[in-house]
Parts: C-alpha cells; structure tokens; sequence
C-alpha cells in the first residue's frame, strides 16, 4: 500500500462518499444496502481461500454462524440472565436501555470478532492439512454440523430459536435503526477492503498464491504452508464473524439452520459472487456480490417461484461462459487495461502454431 | 487499473439512476384498491403450507371483493395483496418486510406462514407501525412480547395438543400416563411440546421419550424403535407437513403399536388422502373443521366454504387455508369500522374487533392472540377405502366418538 495513485484516490473518495450519502439518497433501500456490504465482505473473505490460496472452503458460513449467537449472547448476557431470556422460545421480556443495548453490542461484536478467528486457528490446525475436494467437504460437514449442533443447544434458544435484542425504544426515530446498521456494515466493509488490499500488496500474498499454484514446491522452497494457511483462514474467519454479528442485529431473530448456519444460502452465496466476479482478483467479488445482489433483488420477485432456477442457470451460464468470473473474462479480453504487455508477435506465432 | 475504475464508476454510476428512478413507490390506498402485503413461504420447506395460506388470502380477497368490497367514509374500495416469495427463510421474511414497507409503501401486512417466520416479520411491523393481521404463527412467545401491532386469528400453539393429553389421561382412569413425544426443532413444534410438558406436569403424567427431529425430516425410526421397545400410553409428533407424513408412513412401515397416537398438521398433509387406511385412528389437533357450526354472510357455513374452495382449488381446505381467509374478514371488518385508513385508526379497531366468521369467533387477547376459539381435535376414520377426519374433541362439537385405544397392526386388515 505504497502509494495510492491520485486516480485511484478519486476513485475510492467518491466510493467512500458514495456509500455515506447512500442512505440519505436511497432511504427506502436501507435494508438491502446493508445486506449488500455484508454479501461483499462474505465474498472478499471467501476471495482469500477459495480464490488466492486456492482452498475451496464451505466453511466460513460457519464462523459468520457463529458470530450472529456471540453478539446476540453478549449483549444480552452482559445484562441479563441468557437462559431466562431464551427459555421457552423467550417468553420473558428484559428490555435493554440505550445504553446497554450499544455497550451490548459493541462488546459483542468484538467478541464476535475474536472468537471465530480463535476457533478458525483450531480448526485449521486440524483439518487444513487436506487438501482439494477432500477440504471442500470436509468444510461443508462444519457448517451443518454447526447447525444442528446449535439447534440443541437450550442456552441459546434451540429450535425456538433466538430473538435479538430490539433497538431501543427510546430512539423515536424509525430510521435510525436502519441507519445504525448501515454505518455498521459499511464500517466493516471499508476495513475489510482496506485489509485485503493491504494484504494484496504484501508477500503474504504471493505465499497464499505459491500455495494454490503448487503447495508442495512452495513447501520446498522453505515456506511453512500451514501456518500461513491458518493465518489466512483465521483472517476470514474474523471478518465473517463481525459480518455475522451485523446481520444478527439487523435481523432481530436468529434460526440455527435458517439464518445462523445457512450453509444452504449465505455459504454457496458467498462462493459464487467469487466466482461471478472472477476469483483471485481484489474487485472481482466486490463487483460479483454487488451484480449477485441486483440479480437477486431486481428479478427475484418477477419470477416468484421460479427463483432458484434461474438461480441454478445463472450458475451454469457462469461457469460455462465465465469460468475466470468477470474480471477474468475482461482480462482475457482487454489485457493491456490490467498492465499487461502482449507481444503481438508472439500472440501471432502462438495463433499460427496451432 | 484506471481503465477498470472507469469501468466501476460507469457501473455504480448506472446503478444510481436505476435506483433513482426505481425510488417512486406505492400509495397504501391506489385509486379503488386498499394494498395489503405479505411474504409467503411459495419455495422451501414450508411450501406446501404457504400455498394453502396464499390460496385462503385469495378465497377472501376475490370473495369480499364480489360481494361489494370494503366501504370506507361513504366509497367502496377492493382489497389486493402484493405478495413476496420468502422462500421459508426468517432471513428473508424480515428483509421482505422492510420492502414491502418502504419501497411498496404498504401500510397494513397479512402474516407470512409458520411462527418462526412471523418471529422475524414482528420486529419490523411493530417498528414502522404497521398492523399486521397473522393467521399461521402460533408460537406463544410471539404475544408475550408486548407487540401491539400483531393480531393473530388462531389460537396459541401450547394449547394443540393438551387437550389430547387430557383426553388420554380420562382414558386411563384419571391416572397420569406415559408419554412419548417427538418435534421437530422449529419455532412451532417446540412451542407445541412446551404445552405438553405443562399438561404432563398438570396430570402427572410421564414423559418416557423426548425427542427432538431436525428440519424437514423425512426419518425417525430412531423415535420409533423406541417406541416399540418402551410402550407408551401416548405418543406425540410435530413437525409441519413433512412430521405427519413422515409420522404415518414409518409408523405403518415398522408396524408400531401405541394405543394413542396425536400429531399436527395432518389435514395440510391430506394424510387422509395420502396415506389412507395406514392413517387411521391417528388423532389430530386443527385450528378448525369445517362441521363447525360458525357462520358468516362472506363464506355462509364452514361446510359451504370447504366446497367452494375445492371448486376453486380442487382440494379440501386445510385449517391453515381457512384461517387465512378469516384474516381478511377480520381487516375488513376493522377498516369499515374505522372508517379510516388511518393506521393507528385501524389498530384501534382490531383491537376491539368481537366478530363471528366461518372459521370461528374471533376476539383478541391483551398479547394479540384469539382468544374467543377454542382447539378441536379430530381422528381419521375410515369406511372402506374412503378416509376422513372425524370431529371428535371438544364435545360441543363432536361429530363421532374417540376411538381408543388403536387396534394393533396384527389386527389391522
């Protein structure tokens, strides 16, 4: 992160400007606003395993899981007894005060933060030593088994499920709570960009990628893949919690299996807007979650009922007309825009040869 | 890179005017129509269920609209719904919620189908104010959370399957009796099996088996084989459509015996239908029958309802489809007597609402809940080949006697 070329600050001061005002301009579509950074931080984090290391992982659903129950635990069991206010499907009503709600929340989140990135560690040490598809189920059975291991836990709610704290009702303004989350997920959208982009620029970078190319030569030129495999998985893993953390606020009702642990949507969500975007590029999963997210919400609703269909054509269009994603296509297209210097000659020579 | 921040500022910049001038929005009253929204469960685990609230909502719409429609100071309006597929997702429900709100600008919701769904849909209704008038979420926690925005035209989940107890416990003499129970692990069921456990706790009966079944389950011979082996007096399951299907076809594959056997959603299932003779005998609590002997000037008789709407859809309606109409009832009554499209006009009108309707009375509790309907339960009977469900709890309205207990298998032709 050297330099920030003067374009380049234009580019991300308008961003920035642009994402401030967006609530403002676009006040009815608050919601689906914050769910977007959050789709784009899911994404950039997936981008660090699936697309740069080359680990296919399911698994990031499950830290983003984890990270909804931490921050709804924390704030309510900072000032409440959790089991009373889960038992029976949360019959008891504790009401948070202004104050209590954001302390809870706060300190939740940094748990939200810390935890999954521990766990991720663990986890890691374990299991990241497989590699291919053996790692990409391995990762899936994480996230179901989370799920239903949670869907038995009574401290947490279980199957009834786990309401979140509601939004203080001192805050008159109905707005507002909108906008707190808003500001929440697009905080955590600018740091998340900015730590993956610091990290683009670094030789860590260049290790995750020795990695993908060919693990055991990288191994052989004396770096120790799986620390730096552990590393990479916990950086995901910190950011997915917080990300969880958000949408567990933002929804007001956590589900173990719907909308905790939902492998079946957020975390093949997370994997295609990669993909979509093209894998193993800083914008490309910016750019895959953002289209994702409009396909979604613009054409979902027309073709009620049909909806995972297209779902499931957009996929297989994706795969066989962009299998880079995007950036990949608009690579392989316009080279010299990404800096790259093609040798016409030698382009030719190649052509001629075949 | 430039190139591509070019590209990205064409891009966002695009996306901006889209949203712009996407930004216009509804009116929650357009010219002659009052706008009621709703997301409803039309894909995922819930979709059977969904469908038959979606089909009661558009029984009652087209029905109220025929017969003159809702008059408000002096002009007749008609209702229409915009509806949203939540796809059995809470995660959805409540991201629905917000648009059906801000960007469709509707100002009075139908509730979505299953109490976990109406768990994640709540919070949002009470936080813009908006009345939302529920038919499918049971769940007793939803009105014990001071929402006063939330009405509900059925009676609270904990109170399905007590009466069975009840029932099983006057039929061992007074004397508690060993119960064996499974739910599946969602909002609903388990707010069923809390009930249970009160009425166990009550009669003194013993729970010898609780088990909990994972979503959308389609196994639970483990339940089953425990069944065999310990004998119960009762054995209990919950788990939507797919638990009672689920329930009748293992129980009748693995040939278990038990005298008494109480489930839910056995006429969303059309287990009668579906699983014929195998369902016989299984007891079934139901918000509603259509033998009931309510009435109203929209739909006349349950018995009148249940023949116009297999013409319209070509099945016999569920309590989930009937409930769901009587929503409709229940808005149209506090619109006209409101007089005002006025939210909180309206509010204040559902909360007096004391009004009959095909599917039952319907008056709210200080929590939102109905608490002028009391639960049925019915049993499957068969004459032949030729199954059906027979009314046989509370005995107001019993139709047939209660069969107990279930001949064994061996015995069974």
């Amino acid at each position: 992160m050297a330099k920030v070329k003067q374009k380049d600050l234009i580019l991300y001061s308008s961003l920035i400007i642009l994402g401030l005002a967006a609530p403002y301009l676009f006040s009815a579509f608050k919601v689906q606003l914050t769910y977007l950074c959050v789709l784009i931080v899911l994404a950039m984090t997936w981008n660090l395993q699936g697309g740069e290391m080359g680990y296919n992982t399911f698994g990031n659903i499950l830290f983003y899981g984890l990270g909804m129950y931490l921050t709804a635990s924390v704030q309510v069991g900072m000032f409440f007894p959790l089991a009373e206010w889960t038992e029976s499907g949360g019959e008891k009503t504790f009401v948070h005060t202004t104050a209590q709600y954001f302390q809870g929340i706060g300190v939740g989140l940094l748990v939200s933060a810390i935890v999954p990135a521990v766990i991720a560690g663990a986890i890691g040490y374990a299991i990241l030593g497989l590699r291919g598809h053996y790692f990409a189920i391995c990762t899936l059975g994480l996230g179901i088994a989370a799920g239903e291991i949670a869907g038995g836990i009574e401290i947490i709610g279980a199957g009834q499920g786990f309401t979140t704290p509601p939004f203080p009702a001192e805050i008159v303004d109905t707005e507002a709570r909108g906008k707190f989350f808003y500001f929440l997920s697009f905080a955590l959208l600018v740091g998340t960009f900015i730590f993956v982009k610091y990290i683009y620029g670094s030789r860590f970078r260049l290790i995750l990628n020795a990695i993908r190319d060919n693990e055991d030569k990288a191994e052989a030129m004396g770096i120790q893949t799986m620390k730096y495999k552990i590393v990479g998985w916990m950086c995901s893993a910190f950011f997915c919690g917080l990300a969880g953390g958000i949408m567990g606020g933002l929804i007001g009702y956590i589900d173990s299996t719907d909308v905790a642990f939902d492998g079946r949507e957020m975390g093949v969500f997370m994997v295609l807007m990669a993909i979509l975007g093209g894998k193993g590029t800083l914008w490309g999963p910016v750019i895959g979650a953002t289209l994702f997210h409009f396909f979604k919400e613009g054409l979902w609703t027309l073709i009620l009922g049909w909806q995972y269909v297209a779902l499931g054509v957009l996929i297989v269009v994706i795969v066989v007309y962009f299998p880079e994603g995007l950036m990949g296509w608009l690579r392989e297209k316009y080279p010299e825009r990404f800096g790259e210097v093609v040798d016409e000659k030698d382009r030719k020579a190649q052509v001629e040869l075949k | 890179m430039n190139k591509i921040a070019k590209l990205f500022v064409t891009f966002i910049s695009a996306i901006t005017l889209a949203l712009v001038s996407f930004t216009s929005s509804f009116a929650k009253v357009e010219g002659e129509y009052i706008v009621l929204g709703s997301a409803i469960s039309l894909t995922g685990k819930y979709s059977s269920n969904g469908v038959h609230t979606q089909n009661g909502y558009n029984m009652a719409v087209e029905r109220i609209n025929k017969m003159g429609g809702v008059e408000v100071q002096g002009k007749k309006y008609k209702f229409e719904i915009i509806y949203y597929d939540d796809e059995s997702n809470p995660k959805r429900a409540a991201q629905l919620a917000e648009r059906l709100i801000k960007q469709d600008g509707v100002h009075y919701m139908l509730g979505p189908y299953s109490s976990g769904l109406t768990k994640a849909i709540a919070p949002v209704t009470e936080k813009y104010k908006i009345p939302m008038v529920e038919a499918n979420g049971a769940s007793r926690s939803l009105f014990t959370k001071g929402y006063k925005y939330l009405f509900a035209v059925l009676s609270p989940a904990n109170q399905y399957l007590e009466v069975a107890i009840d029932l099983a416990v006057e039929k061992n003499g007074g004397k508690g009796v060993k119960i064996a129970q499974a739910f599946e692990q969602d909002a609903f069921s388990q707010d069923v099996r809390l009930g249970i456990l009160d009425a166990a706790k009550r009669t003194g009966s013993e729970i010898i088996i609780d088990d909990k079944l994972p979503k959308e389950l389609n196994d639970m011979a483990a339940t089953l084989a425990k069944v065999k082996a310990v004998k119960p007096d009762v054995l209990v399951v919950s788990g939507h459509t797919k638990g009672a299907l689920t329930a009748i076809r293992q129980i009748s594959e693995m040939k278990v015996d038990v005298p008494m056997l109480a489930m839910t959603h056995c006429d969303a299932a059309k287990l009668s239908k579906q699983h014929g003779k195998k369902s016989e005998f299984a007891l079934c609590a139901s918000q509603w029958h259509k033998n009931l002997s309510y009435k109203d000037k929209f739909f006349g008789s349950g018995k009148k309802y249940a023949k116009d709407f297999q013409k319209e859809f070509g099945y016999d309606p569920p309590y989930q489809s009937a409930e769901s109409s009587a929503a409709l009832l229940v808005f149209k009554d506090a619109f006209e007597r409101a007089n005002s499209f006025d939210r909180d006009a309206v509010r204040d009108a559902l909360v007096d609402t004391e009004m009959q309707t095909f599917y039952g009375n319907i008056k709210f509790g200080p929590g939102g809940q109905n608490v002028a309907k009391p639960m049925i339960l019915f049993q499957v009977r068969c004459k032949g080949d030729d199954c059906e469900n027979r009314v046989v709890a509370p005995t107001k309205w019993a139709s047939d006697k209660f069969y107990h207990p279930i001949p064994k298998w061996s015995e069974r032709s």
